[in-house]
């Protein structure tokens, strides 16, 4: 290892405090990022909550051990939440002592702020580029940050001897447990959904309620008025033409096989039990579904657990063996601030 | 309608009055009908016209119960060949014979009119034995009893086991009558293993046979642009391109839909044309509002013939209207993601991806 585990720690600490200068002054990319992402400015202050400041050392450690070592590392960001790019960043920071990050061409004010705040900091082992031709990268690593088959056309162009990591797009779900307090599980999980109008890859589109059909039903109902709550406190931004198709046919489909409870910034469908999981698009739409039994939980969950990325519950210990060994696992309410102890995805390769 | 149809006369009631006939009785009989008609107000009793129902998305097929009798009264169960996420959609028919006599109807009108009878015919596919869920399976086998019943005895069939058998299908077009044209009816993916498998050799067909292709490649073969494939068919076939046909049909209908490249000097390739008891509107995919003719949209499809399912079906696909029918461009593909949270899209493609 040419760094010393502290000499990276320090390192992914020192731009941990650029983020909190950038945090301090968020007010000035703030338009820049709402313009971009399509949240509303209240979205976007909710989503700066979820940019890590803080790190224990244990986390850190871990986070530092998981990014391994690296001569350099090429950040190529694309489509991601905008918080998204300061754990990239961190996370190639800790492999290596020389970074280049393309931002998302689309939302690249934070990556900047943060780069600009990192080398007033000293820090001048980050650059900015806004090209990036991967086939010309001879060494290091490259960081790929995309939807599955950017990463593989990526990979397909890089020198064979360059380490492509690829951190793809995902989902996340709840699981609600059969002792679950249905409105305080609702009002948690609204948090999670109205997060960046739910187009992270932790954000929960299907809500599992374990228990018999009718507290589900109760379930839904409870969500949808947290989320009618919340969204007068953090309305929901703008929808792109395609998002507001996909979310068309979901309502309409969910309005046949199920029930639906609709209001302006967001829906909330009951999908019948026994029916496969019908994954709601992002934009604050989730499904929820009643499971009878944990077992049940399993087999519901196969055909979609290699994109779990993140599971919600209010009952951590009655998760085990429930869930894709990757996801992350969090109480409800707390989806969207995973600890830095590594990549959001664990399934990144 | 068919009967009419297929006398040449007029319809004996308005499309619109038969397509709001059958809403109600769907209303009533299809459950999750009654619950969409109830989630977008529309009162069933003031329906005027077809359009003012609403449509029923393909996805229902796979969550729910899209059939207006007790399952167990079920005569035949389609299903579709994808599996989304582990489901695949369901179409149950408690009787085949609305469905046989539309197909048959429209499908002899558009593929094997002024042929002279009995029409051979050669299915490059799988037998009803082997794939008994497939409505175009179904349709492919109706056709061969329909056109040539007293060929039954003559092998038809050309996949078996999922391979292409060639020699037998040599064998098969080498036994037809010079002077009694066929049609053939394949699937655009098993036309594209056929043409690799011949690699150039040309099949000899009886003069004014035809060709049916349908569907798409579902990552069954390589893709190829429906110009090239019809240009290679007609080529290995030895008929002219025109003589290649494209029929556009769903598991979730009773009805297809015809080039009419055969019956219409006029009809170019890639227009598809309705029977008279279906219609498809082209419909903003965020209001599901008609959209003008020669303006893209989805594919909502009226099926009269869809009589204890859902006369009103949305389809995934992307159409517009043009003069003398509609044209098919291509599957709707979602919404791109705009953070990391996976596409519904990019989840079914890696679902449904070749094994």
């Amino acid at each position: 290892m040419s760094r010393s585990v502290e000499v990276r720690m320090a390192d992914v600490r020192r731009l941990l405090e650029c983020a909190s200068i950038v945090f301090a002054g968020r007010a000035g990319i703030a338009p820049a990022i709402a313009a971009a992402s399509g949240l509303t400015a209240e979205g976007v202050e909710l989503g700066f909550a979820s940019l890590e400041r803080e790190v224990s050392d244990a986390d850190l450690r871990a986070f530092v051990a998981a990014a391994g070592d690296a001569e350099r590392v090429h950040v190529v960001l694309s489509a991601n939440v905008f918080v998204a790019p300061l754990r990239a960043m961190a996370f190639a920071r800790a492999a290596a002592g020389r970074v280049t990050v393309r931002p998302s061409p689309r939302d690249p004010a934070l990556t900047r702020a943060l780069v600009r705040a990192a080398v007033a900091a000293g820090d001048d082992a980050l650059t900015l580029v806004d090209e990036r031709d991967v086939s010309s990268i001879e060494t290091g690593e490259v960081h790929v940050y995309g939807r599955d088959a950017t990463i593989a056309a990526l990979r397909a162009r890089v020198h064979p001897h360059v380490v492509v990591r690829g951190h793809g797009s995902g989902m996340g779900l709840a699981i609600v447990s059969p002792g679950a307090q249905m409105a305080a599980a609702a009002d948690a999980l609204a948090l999670d959904i109205v997060a960046f109008d739910q187009r992270g890859c932790l954000s929960p589109r299907v809500a599992i309620v374990v228990g018999p059909t009718p507290r589900a039903e109760a379930f839904a109902e409870a969500l949808h008025a947290s989320l009618c709550v919340l969204g007068t406190r953090i309305p929901r931004g703008r929808l792109f033409a395609d998002e507001r198709a996909d979310a068309c046919r979901w309502r309409e489909t969910l309005a046949f096989a199920g029930r639906l409870w609709e209001a302006g910034d967001h829906a909330v469908a009951f999908a019948p039990e026994g029916s496969p999981l019908p994954i709601a698009p992002v934009g604050r739409h989730v499904t929820v579904v009643p499971v009878a039994s944990r077992d049940a939980v399993v087999a519901a969950l196969a055909p979609v657990a290699r994109f779990v990325v993140a599971v919600g519950t209010d009952d951590l210990g009655g998760l085990e063996g429930m869930t894709p060994a990757h996801a992350r696992r969090s109480l409800l309410g707390a989806m969207q601030r995973p600890p830095l102890d590594g990549p959001v995805d664990r399934r990144s390769a | 309608m068919v009967l009419a149809f297929q006398r040449g006369v007029a319809m004996p009631e308005s499309f619109d009055a038969l397509a709001v006939d059958l809403a109600r009785f769907q209303v009533k009989t299809v459950p999750g009908y009654a619950r969409l008609c109830a989630a977008r107000s529309v009162d069933p009793a003031r329906l005027v016209r077809a359009g003012d129902a609403p449509a029923v998305p393909t996805d229902a097929f796979k969550l729910s119960r899209v059939f207006a009798f007790d399952a167990a009264d079920a005569a035949v169960t389609f299903r579709t060949s994808g599996t989304t996420l582990g489901a695949r959609g369901m179409h149950l028919m408690r009787d085949v014979g609305t469905y046989d006599a539309a197909a048959l109807a429209f499908g002899r009108a558009m593929l094997a009119g002024g042929l002279p009878a009995p029409v051979p015919v050669v299915v490059i596919g799988p037998s009803a034995e082997e794939a008994p869920d497939s409505s175009l399976v179904h349709m492919c086998t109706l056709f061969a009893r329909a056109l040539a019943p007293g060929s039954l005895d003559q092998p038809r069939c050309f996949v078996r086991g999922g391979s292409l058998d060639l020699d037998g299908l040599r064998a098969r077009l080498a036994s037809l009558a010079p002077a009694a044209p066929a049609v053939v009816l394949a699937t655009s993916f098993a036309l594209v293993h056929l043409l690799d498998a011949l690699g150039g050799e040309r099949l000899s067909m009886p003069a004014g046979s035809r060709v049916m292709q349908t569907g798409g490649f579902k990552g069954r073969s390589r893709e190829v642009a429906a110009d090239e494939l019809r240009h290679d068919v007609a080529l290995a076939f030895g008929v002219p391109e025109r003589s290649v046909v494209a029929e556009y049909g769903m598991t979730e209908l009773s009805s297809q839909f015809w080039e009419a490249t055969l019956v219409d000097e006029r009809a170019r390739h890639g227009v598809y044309v309705a029977p008279p008891w279906a219609r498809v509107v082209a419909v903003d995919p965020e209001t599901l509002a008609p959209v003008p003719d020669g303006a893209i949209g989805i594919a909502r499809i009226e099926d009269l013939a869809n009589v204890d399912s859902a006369f009103a079906v949305l389809t995934e696909d992307r159409s517009r209207i043009v003069t003398g029918g509609f044209e098919l461009l291509g599957r709707s593909p979602g919404a791109p993601p705009r953070g990391c949270s996976i596409a519904l899209d990019e989840m079914l493609s890696s679902a449904e991806g070749p094994p």
